[in-house]
């Protein structure tokens, strides 16, 4: 049978070849391992094959994933891309939500500008309905268009859709509905999630037809890369993990020289957990100062709109423990917000009850 | 006593472990993380019996059967024989659609039947799978078929997916007794998380075969154990298998898995 490529040397020979078509595959590791790296490789050896390829992101706006590829140098105009990236939560109750599969926003790589604003009196909304909505509306307009089937499809991230939209629903049952889903559609698709809990059975890993597991580790003060298949159904695979370096070329998977582990296990040593907990509580009160800050600039009416967008990209990487990056976009905030409540007028004077004549 | 007739498992190391094989008319459990191999050693299960021309039934919960038989086409076994069931949940309807009911649906299809597309969800219905209409199904195809072996794969997306969270662990223990009742000899797969806990389905059958999966710098070792089987000895020691071009292929002599 035909495989798909990776278009990524190294990975091909693992799989024996590349996937097998019209399969749901899940790639897996911790924030910045290179799962997007990977799918993007991925996309582009599409391209240039000249298949139809769609990036469905919740992660990253459009703009941004843009930017991160321009890096690397690819052309990747051709590229669709598929934006389910939810609007700036709406805290007030008069804004009325729609969901995001009513306004389809599929552009092409080349078009893509400007980051896309929330609308002021509606948000938009993921749900994993929508997001099936519209891919299938992509599908089958662009089926109409082009008399072509998407041939690959990448999915960024399943974490993102099973955070945004999933919560107090069965998300078991939707999640196997979504892969059901993209198995009809008869595409190669890249699922990209991050196993959060080690110990607990998430479904996309069962379900899928093979996963990809990306490591990243710190080895003295180097951090490592290295990459290795955890399943692979109906096929032979290179079962070793082999070091990955992520350069000016995007990825390349070393396959002479298996990756030295030495001891030091992908997960950490123990002294990190320590490190890690002390980490926890700092951001935390970081990001609850913001908060306050936040509360006292509304009161007194400054304008802060972009900082609570970053705060909440601050919080959605406290959530997937990524603290570095949380600490580090929880004090911009800080900083920005301290700057700005100083410069604006002072507080309007609390009218004061007039004082009761004192009598003698 | 006279011990029963030992059913052999299609896997010599196994059987040797087992003493045998499985003791006949009882459900039994294999478990591993994803990619440890129990579709394949649930799928030598099936082909030893049709090999002794039994009559065999494997219910796909997972993948698509025709994934399936695109899969096992590598161990060139001969499976035609093979009733499958397809037993996979439609893509979800988020809006009221007439449900159709798998037990008043669904016929097993012969593997040689089975065409290289997936089935697509059709456009106006959509087909769920409950665990009450799988059961009621069984019930009657094995009435109808006298199925000698069984196997669910897997046990796992059954749960998940079939039964309402809060009445899980009742459902599946009444899911179990009713295997047991039976009579049939069943073989359920259930996956494992990475870092493992006791499994619900394994105090109700009668036997677990354990599949194990280390990672170490040469590659991933697969090893196999068999947890616990009611009503036989059976050997404690855990081995190590390779998967290769004939299936799972146990190594027989001992050697205890290093974690790392």
């Amino acid at each position: 049978m035909d495989r798909v490529k990776t278009g990524i040397v190294g990975l091909d020979t693992m799989l024996n070849g590349g996937f097998l078509p019209a399969r749901p595959y899940v790639i897996s590791g911790p924030t910045g391992s290179g799962k997007t790296v990977l799918i993007a490789h991925f996309l582009l050896e599409g391209l240039r094959l000249q298949e139809p390829c769609l990036l469905v992101t919740l992660d990253e706006p459009p703009i941004e994933v843009k930017s991160n590829m321009a890096t690397f140098g690819w052309n990747m105009d051709r590229l669709k891309i598929l934006d389910a990236t939810p609007d700036v939560r709406a805290h007030k109750r008069q804004r009325s939500v729609i969901d995001v599969g009513t306004s389809l926003d599929v552009r092409d790589m080349e078009d893509v500008t400007d980051i896309r604003q929330s609308s002021q009196v509606r948000a938009l909304e993921v749900t994993v309905h929508s997001v099936q909505k519209m891919i299938k509306q992509e599908f089958s307009q662009h089926l109409e268009r082009t008399k072509q089937r998407y041939k690959r499809i990448a999915v960024d991230s399943m974490t993102a859709l099973k955070m945004f939209s999933m919560e107090g629903q069965d998300s078991r049952i939707l999640i196997q509905s979504f892969l059901r889903f993209l198995a009809e559609l008869e595409a190669t698709t890249l699922i990209v999630s991050e196993r959060l809990d080690r110990k607990k059975l998430e479904t996309e890993f069962f379900l899928g037809r093979g996963e990809i597991r990306m490591h990243k580790w710190i080895d003295g003060n180097m951090i490592r890369h290295a990459i290795s298949i955890d399943k692979f159904r109906g096929s032979a695979f290179d079962d070793k993990m082999h070091p990955v370096t992520i350069g000016d070329k995007g990825m390349v998977v070393a396959l002479d020289a298996p990756s030295q582990i030495r001891g030091t296990s992908p997960e950490g040593k123990p002294g990190e957990s320590l490190l890690e907990t002390r980490l926890i509580d700092e951001v935390s009160n970081v990001i609850e100062s913001v908060m306050r800050q936040i509360e006292e600039a509304h009161r007194r009416q400054i304008p802060i709109r972009d900082v609570e967008v970053a705060l909440s990209r601050a919080m959605l990487a406290f959530q997937r423990r990524n603290y570095q990056k949380a600490m580090k976009i929880a004090l911009a905030c800080d900083s920005q917000l301290r700057e700005r409540i100083a410069e604006a007028p002072p507080p309007p004077p609390v009218a004061m009850p007039p004082r009761p004549p004192v009598i003698r | 006593m006279i011990p029963a007739a030992r059913m052999r498992t299609g896997i010599a190391g196994l059987d040797k472990m087992l003493h045998g094989g499985f003791v006949p008319g009882r459900p039994y459990i294999v478990s591993g993380p994803p990619g440890a191999g129990k579709t394949i050693l649930a799928m030598q299960f099936l082909r030893e019996g049709l090999e002794g021309g039994e009559r065999c039934l494997f219910v796909c919960l997972e993948e698509p059967p025709n994934e399936l038989k695109i899969n096992m086409r590598a161990f060139r076994w001969n499976l035609d024989d093979l009733d499958v069931l397809d037993a996979n949940s439609d893509i979800r309807r988020f809006e009221p659609t007439p449900l159709l009911e798998i037990s008043t649906e669904e016929e097993p299809a012969k593997m040689r039947s089975i065409g290289e597309r997936i089935r697509k969800t059709p456009d106006f219905e959509s087909k769920e799978v409950s665990v009450h209409s799988l059961q009621q199904l069984l019930k009657t195809l094995l009435v109808k078929k006298h199925y000698e072996r069984v196997v669910i794969d897997s046990m796992t997306a059954l749960r998940y997916f079939c039964m309402r969270e809060f009445e899980e662990a009742v459902t599946t223990q009444s899911f179990m007794r009713y295997l047991a009742e039976s009579k049939v000899t069943s073989l359920l797969t259930v996956e494992l998380p990475d870092e493992t806990e006791v499994l619900a389905e394994a105090f109700l059958a009668r036997g677990e075969v354990r599949l194990h999966k280390l990672r170490d710098e040469t590659g991933i070792k697969r090893f196999v154990s068999v947890e616990k089987y009611k009503g036989s000895s059976h050997d404690d020691a855990v081995y190590s298998f390779d998967i290769t071009n004939a299936g799972i292929a146990i190594n027989m002599t001992p050697r205890a898995p290093t974690a790392s």
